[in-house]
């Protein structure tokens, strides 16, 4: 067996014990609440938030010496309750690497050579300020491009690229989850939560909850599925941690998800088991989707999916029959192919007509907390339109995000116009953007990068200047409200001083503001920021709650059904949950799902698809070395057949190559995936030679991806590629 | 040179979409907090008001009317007359049935 079963393993023998040790903590942890909060000797426990991946789970500090020595879970935070996962404790790793960025730094040899000079943060704003002035100078504001991830500063930069004058902000969400956000966002005017811990069947495509991202909802999955029995349908091409939990899994035909959910609703549909009270008095279009699965039959869908129809059928009666409490579940899957967005429809409009809206054990539409608002001095709107066209190209998707794929496409083409400097924040496309080569080409016409990191990104690697963020817990950031089934209001504060000359994202903004004559529009501290947040939370004594706590949540049990009155108005154009959209339509869309077939591979080549492991699932922790020890380098997964017929053996190296570039790894040769794809993980073979754990370390999946793109919400499609796979 | 006249020229253009719609969002969102709030939040004098109060061609009518406080007197007595349109397009821009599709954090 290869590394990654030895892991899971690993992994899952001390999630174990930390179910158990969770257990004494929060006991141990509810008692200290009571008591107040105490510092023995020179030991401090300081509540924050983590924020190693989006989920922002309460964690309490433990400050020795002015030292992080431990971080424990806050039982405070109803969302994240008692955990904080392997990731989240290796939080520590990340202010104590020695690989991080730990003063400004100008490039002095080429882009990627790695030669640096270390500066002042005077030299590294002034540097940069002229920089983006010229380009402004010479090809007016919207010639920069402002790339970000979601984190609680991210305001801040992207308030400076608007005030900048640039429509050009480009966030994550087309290389993540824009297609499931524009889908349910169509049909039910929200993205709602879905309630894992009391739903009854669940039915997830692709989306391995139980392995790709270890969060609460991963715990309630584990809690509905594996202590309270309710049914798990698992559908995937390869045999994962979930399929391995799963109580059904099918090795579906890649890229036919959306058959077999057309099926579904046909044969629901036809038996006439869809909720009727509830298609009737909160929908529109259900005739108009009754007419059109017609043709979907279950035989039908058997010779798309290979999965019997019989199935399909018994499939969709029990899901059926679950009625409220059946759940299609969307997962935080990215998408894969360009239909992603119609499949995520069709799983939206599959969970409508059961009738599981804002039931317990179905789909819940988040509660929202109040908090207050900073008012900040607006400035002018930027004159130019978007250089990714989204208003022509995507007209429904969430213009405020951009469309990443499409955005380097004409920024390579310099067509509407050109772009010349890029600013990141948060955010490494050399790896989250498909094929690599075409960032590089990107990277190689700007006349200026800088980029704000905590770490030597692949990235900043290739940047003209770095300015080294300070880690989250030597920070204090905005105070965010985290909407769902149990809502809470989150405040990360600051743990330790800063242990290199590194800065928190507002001041670095702020140090490049002054310069650009924009110091106006930023001129507050972080303290005025959070406290005027503090104002509207329904607490009293609210900053001395959050200063203590760090978490406030509303207290008693969810509330279901708040939005089941006839004269509820959903957020669409109809007011209704929009089965058949006449938004779509008008965009030039399906109004309905359309089934069409996806391409498949020759005989000589394979489809890649791609997945994450827990200990860091995105590209950035990968360098952690305590997340590190769980797993060294990823593997090519490939199915022994193909393998015996391409004489490959297991742990040989073999190389991967698609139309845009090829990369060697090891080989696992393993059953647990079917004959015509082959799997590898993201996040390594890094280029920076500060990431030193991974760098030149397996491979990065970017640079054998090709370019692809859901039709509809501008999604990256990260499965549409095909490669050869031979000795290396 | 003339590069420059043609890249501005095509900039002009593109612009001009934006241009008509006229009002700020930005600009909107500030006066609406800063000025309608201060009264229509919860626990306010006046009845709670967020965009989502009304859809988009209610918005349009409502200023269109350009009455506030039931008719009793104008909009621009209580929106000074240069806000009153950026204010307008922050509305309609996030009225109950205008696309918004969700996005993760930002």
């Amino acid at each position: 067996m290869g590394t990654i079963r030895m892991d899971r393993r690993l992994f899952l023998k001390s999630a174990g014990a930390t179910a158990g040790a969770v257990a004494a903590l929060q006991v141990g942890c509810l008692k200290y609440f009571k008591k107040g909060r105490s510092s023995a000797g020179d030991t401090k426990e300081i509540p924050t938030t983590c924020e190693l991946c989006p989920n922002k789970c309460s964690a309490i500090a433990v400050v020795e010496g002015g030292f992080v020595k431990k971080l424990n879970p806050n039982p405070e935070n109803p969302k994240s309750r008692d955990m904080l996962c392997a990731r989240g404790n290796a939080a520590i790793k990340q202010v104590y690497d020695p690989d991080r960025l730990k003063q400004p730094m100008i490039r002095v040899g080429a882009r990627g050579e790695g030669k640096w000079k270390p500066v002042s943060w005077d030299e590294a704003f002034d540097f940069a300020a002229k920089k983006l002035s010229e380009v402004k100078d010479k090809y007016g504001p919207q010639a920069s491009l402002w790339s970000s991830t979601e984190g609680f500063q991210e305001v801040f930069f992207k308030n400076l690229g608007l005030s900048f004058g640039s429509p050009n902000l480009v966030r994550h969400p087309t290389l993540c989850l824009a297609s499931v956000n524009l889908a349910y966002s169509a049909t039910f005017g929200t993205v709602p939560s879905f309630d894992l811990l009391n739903s009854k069947f669940v039915i997830m495509s692709g989306a391995n909850r139980f392995e790709s991202i270890i969060t609460p909802d991963t715990m309630d999955l584990i809690g509905g599925v594996m202590e309270r029995k309710a049914k798990l349908v698992y559908l995937d091409p390869r045999f994962t941690v979930t399929a391995a939990k799963a109580d059904e899994w099918y090795p579906i035909k890649p890229g036919t998800d959306l058959a077999f959910i057309l099926a579904m609703i046909h044969v629901i549909i036809a038996e006439g088991r869809h909720s009727k009270d509830f298609v009737a008095t909160y929908t529109t279009g259900f005739e108009q989707l009754a007419e059109h699965v017609k043709q979907y039959t279950p035989e039908w869908a058997e010779k798309e999916t290979e999965i019997p129809a019989k199935d399909i059928v018994r499939i969709a009666r029990e899901f059926a029959d679950a009625g409220a409490r059946a759940l299609y579940y969307a997962g935080r899957r990215s998408s894969w192919y360009q239909n992603d967005f119609q499949m995520r429809r069709a799983q939206a409009i599959l969970n409508a007509i059961v009738g599981n809206w804002d039931q317990m054990g179905g789909m819940v539409p988040n509660a929202k907390l109040p908090k207050g608002e900073f008012l900040f001095m607006p400035w002018d709107e930027p004159k130019a339109p978007r250089v990714d066209e989204v208003q022509k190209e995507f007209p429904l998707a969430a213009a405020g995000d951009g469309v990443y794929l499409k955005l380097r496409e004409n920024v390579l083409s310099g067509k509407p116009y050109p772009i010349k400097a890029w600013m990141v924040y948060k955010q490494d496309p050399m790896n989250s953007l498909p094929d690599q080569a075409k960032t590089l080409k990107m990277i190689e016409q700007m006349d200026f990068i800088g980029v704000i990191d905590v770490q030597m990104s692949d990235m900043a690697w290739y940047a003209d200047v770095v300015f080294p963020e300070s880690a989250y817990l030597e920070r204090t950031d905005p105070v965010e409200v985290m909407p769902g089934i149990w809502p809470a209001v989150v405040f990360r504060q600051q743990v330790v001083k800063p242990i290199h000359d590194t800065k928190p994202n507002l001041e670095i903004v702020q140090g490049l503001a002054k310069r650009l004559g924009l110091g106006d529009y930023f001129d507050y501290t972080i303290e005025q920021w959070v406290e005027a947040e503090f104002k509207d939370l329904p607490i009293p004594m609210a900053s001395e709650h959050m200063k203590k706590h760090g978490v406030w949540a509303a207290s008693g049990q969810p509330s279901y059904g708040k939005t089941l009155t006839p004269d509820h108005r959903f957020v669409t154009k109809t007011g209704k949950i929009e089965i058949f959209s006449e938004r779509l339509q008008e965009a030039g869309y399906d109004p309905l799902p359309v089934y069409a077939a996806p391409v498949q591979p020759p005989g000589d080549r394979f489809r890649l698809i791609l997945g994450r492991v827990g200990y860091f699932t995105h590209a950035n922790q990968s360098n952690n070395v305590w997340l590190h020890e769980f797993m060294k380098e990823n593997d090519l997964w490939i199915n022994p057949k193909p393998a015996e017929r391409l004489g490959i053996r297991d742990g040989a190296y073999v190389s991967v190559s698609s139309s845009v570039g090829s990369v060697k790894l090891k080989a696992r040769v393993t059953g647990e995936i079917r004959p015509d794809c082959v799997f590898m993980l993201h996040g390594f073979g890094k280029k920076s030679k500060m990431q030193s754990l991974v760098y030149n370390v397996g491979a990065s999946d970017a640079v054998i991806l090709e370019t692809a793109w859901d039709k509809v919400s501008g999604n990256a499609a990260f499965h549409e590629t095909f490669v050869k796979v031979a000795n290396a | 040179m003339r590069n420059t006249l043609k890249l501005l020229a095509v900039i002009a253009t593109l612009s001009a979409s934006l241009a008509a719609q006229g009002g700020s969002d930005t600009k909107g969102k500030f006066f609406f907090k800063k000025t309608c709030k201060s009264c229509h939040s919860a626990g306010g004098n006046a009845k709670e008001i967020t965009p989502l109060s009304k859809t988009q061609a209610q918005w349009k009518a409502y200023f269109a009317a350009g009455k506030h406080k039931k008719g009793t007197e104008k909009i621009d007595s209580v929106i000074k007359p240069e806000q009153v349109k950026d204010v307008q397009t922050f509305l309609v821009n996030h009225a109950s049935d205008s696309p918004q599709p969700e996005t993760c954090g930002g």
